[in-house]
């Protein structure tokens, strides 16, 4: 009997050890239209109603227990938003002065029709699941294909970029957000224009790093890094140019690149409402879309090409 | 030692299928959307611990593999990842149960520190397996500290609830029983047996 029940209990152990085991093999090496991905979907199209309902429900419950640590964080804030607020004041100021010669240079060279923020409609749409897991870097949004959301439109929240949509069903949407190991974007610092490319920083979860940087470039802890409205290779999405990304922290120099670490402006663990930029069909953005997905190269570029300049598809001036 | 089969009234296996998705579905909307100190609280490994600690291993496996599959499911994660991890949390929960049957009151806490702390090395240790190039930096050993002591800190209450739900299911444990009666007043056996002389 004894015997018999240590048997059963181990066939159990090992049964499931093993089918875990051949589910993440399988899921590993499938394509992202296969068996298992069609089901993990077909999961999301069934539970996203329902989750969608008891996420509006719980609300406040979730915003009561927001409320202390948001308490906590304002007060901290506070004085740090106060210096900002001067310094950006100065700025605007400097800027005002600038804006008009700007306008009359975009209307001498006829830059006018360049891709910006205005050519997409921002979707607001609701975080329904939410990873607690450091590793995984991405959320499931309650809208889908039959809002007009498609894979690779830019995510952003409190106006700054978070992440693009990597999959969608009819009812709901997998956002990768920027922490997200597969995830790239073409950026440059907004202070100097200087190209490089934003990834996660390996074995730091919610930390960026934007590397290939010329060694001469005059970044300096506190510039902010935005989108550089280009992609540098196939897999990567064509962000509107200008979108905040993050601010630099740090900087450091290896094999003749500068690389900086950069902070994201938005806290990726507190997501309640985002905004997707959809766009319509037929519209500018879905045709630079597609040029840029049929003309860049497959491949991915070197530092030393993508320092030369190597980015192949541009949304364009302005931004 | 009990055999598992013998005792596994349908109740139970209601109980703990309807307590594993209502925590689901909670941590999901909820609790992960709420950090605490950077780190979000995970109940998931601390549902399928107690889940184990109570109703053994067996249960505690089986538990733990369609918890894990079902968020994996659900966050449209790798699928098995979580799997795997919490089926080796609630094995080991269980067999904690089998061989030693702990009894102070603080286990529950210590048992949901190393499920905590099992399932976020677990995760990482698998991400490593698949191919993420990343040496073991400070913020991920921070992340996992804190996340570790956040978990611990709800073991007591989230023990309180899965014990409070499945209790009513669980059959009687003669080994329970009899410590129940020492600690009630009833007398133990040598006692007895010197009451008859």
């Amino acid at each position: 009997m004894y015997d018999k029940t240590v048997r059963r209990r181990r066939a159990v152990l090992a049964l499931l050890v093993v089918l875990s085991l051949i589910l993440l093999s399988a899921y590993f090496g499938e394509a992202p239209s296969g068996g298992l991905h069609s089901v993990q979907r077909g999961f999301l199209t069934v539970v996203a109603p329902i989750q969608d309902g008891a996420n509006k429900a719980l609300k406040p419950v979730r915003d009561l227990f927001g409320w202390f640590g948001s308490t906590l964080k304002a007060k901290e804030q506070n004085a740090e938003l106060r210096k900002q607020l001067a310094t950006v004041r100065q700025q605007l100021t400097t800027k005002q002065s600038n804006e008009g010669s700007y306008r009359e240079l975009i209307k001498l060279y006829h830059l006018d029709t360049a891709l910006s923020l205005s050519d997409y409609r921002p979707l607001s749409a609701t975080v329904i699941y939410q990873s607690p897991n450091v590793w995984y870097s991405t959320i499931v949004i309650d809208h889908g294909s039959s809002a007009g959301v498609h894979v690779n439109d830019p995510v952003i929240a409190d106006g700054a970029l978070i992440g693009k949509v990597t999959r969608v069903v009819s009812d709901g949407a997998l956002v990768s957000l920027i922490t997200d190991s597969e995830v790239e974007v073409s950026a440059k610092i907004s202070a100097t224009g200087e190209p490089g490319m934003v990834q996660p920083e390996v074995g730091e979860p919610g930390r960026l790093l934007m590397q290939y940087l010329p060694s001469t470039s005059s970044v300096v802890p506190g510039d902010y890094v935005v989108t550089s409205g280009t992609i540098s290779s196939k897999g990567e999405s064509l962000f509107p140019k200008g979108i905040p990304i993050g601010q630099v922290t740090s900087t450091s120099e290896q094999n003749g690149f500068k690389s900086v670490e950069v902070s994201p402006l938005v806290d990726l663990h507190g997501l309640d409402v985002v905004q997707v930029l959809t766009y319509r069909s037929g519209s500018r953005p879905e045709t630079l879309n597609g040029a840029a997905a049929t003309l860049a190269p497959s491949h991915q570029l070197g530092p030393e090409e993508e320092a030369q300049g190597g980015q192949v598809a541009q949304t364009g001036g302005g931004g | 030692m009990r055999s598992d089969s013998a005792w596994l009234p349908g109740s139970l296996l209601w109980r703990v299928a309807l307590l594993s998705v209502v925590v689901v579905f909670l941590q999901i909307s909820v609790v992960s959307e709420v950090p605490v100190f950077g780190v979000s609280v995970d109940l998931s490994p601390l549902l399928v611990a107690f889940t184990g600690l109570l109703c053994g291993s067996m249960i505690g496996a089986v538990a733990g593999f369609c918890v894990g599959l079902l968020i994996d499911l659900a966050l449209m994660q790798m699928l098995g990842v979580t799997s795997l991890t919490f089926t080796i949390i609630g094995y080991w929960a269980g067999r904690l149960r089998e061989l030693r049957d702990p009894q102070a009151a603080l286990t529950p806490l210590f048992v949901g520190a190393a499920a905590a702390a099992t399932a976020m090395v677990g995760y990482s240790v698998i991400e490593f397996l698949l191919g993420v190039d990343a040496p073991v930096s400070f913020e991920l050993l921070r992340e996992i500290v804190v996340g570790v002591l956040v978990d611990t800190v709800v073991a007591l209450p989230m023990w309180a609830l899965v014990r409070r739900c499945l209790v009513g299911g669980l059959p009687d444990d003669p080994r329970r029983r009899r410590r129940r009666a020492y600690t009630t007043g009833g007398l133990s056996p040598l006692s007895q047996s010197r009451g008859a002389r």
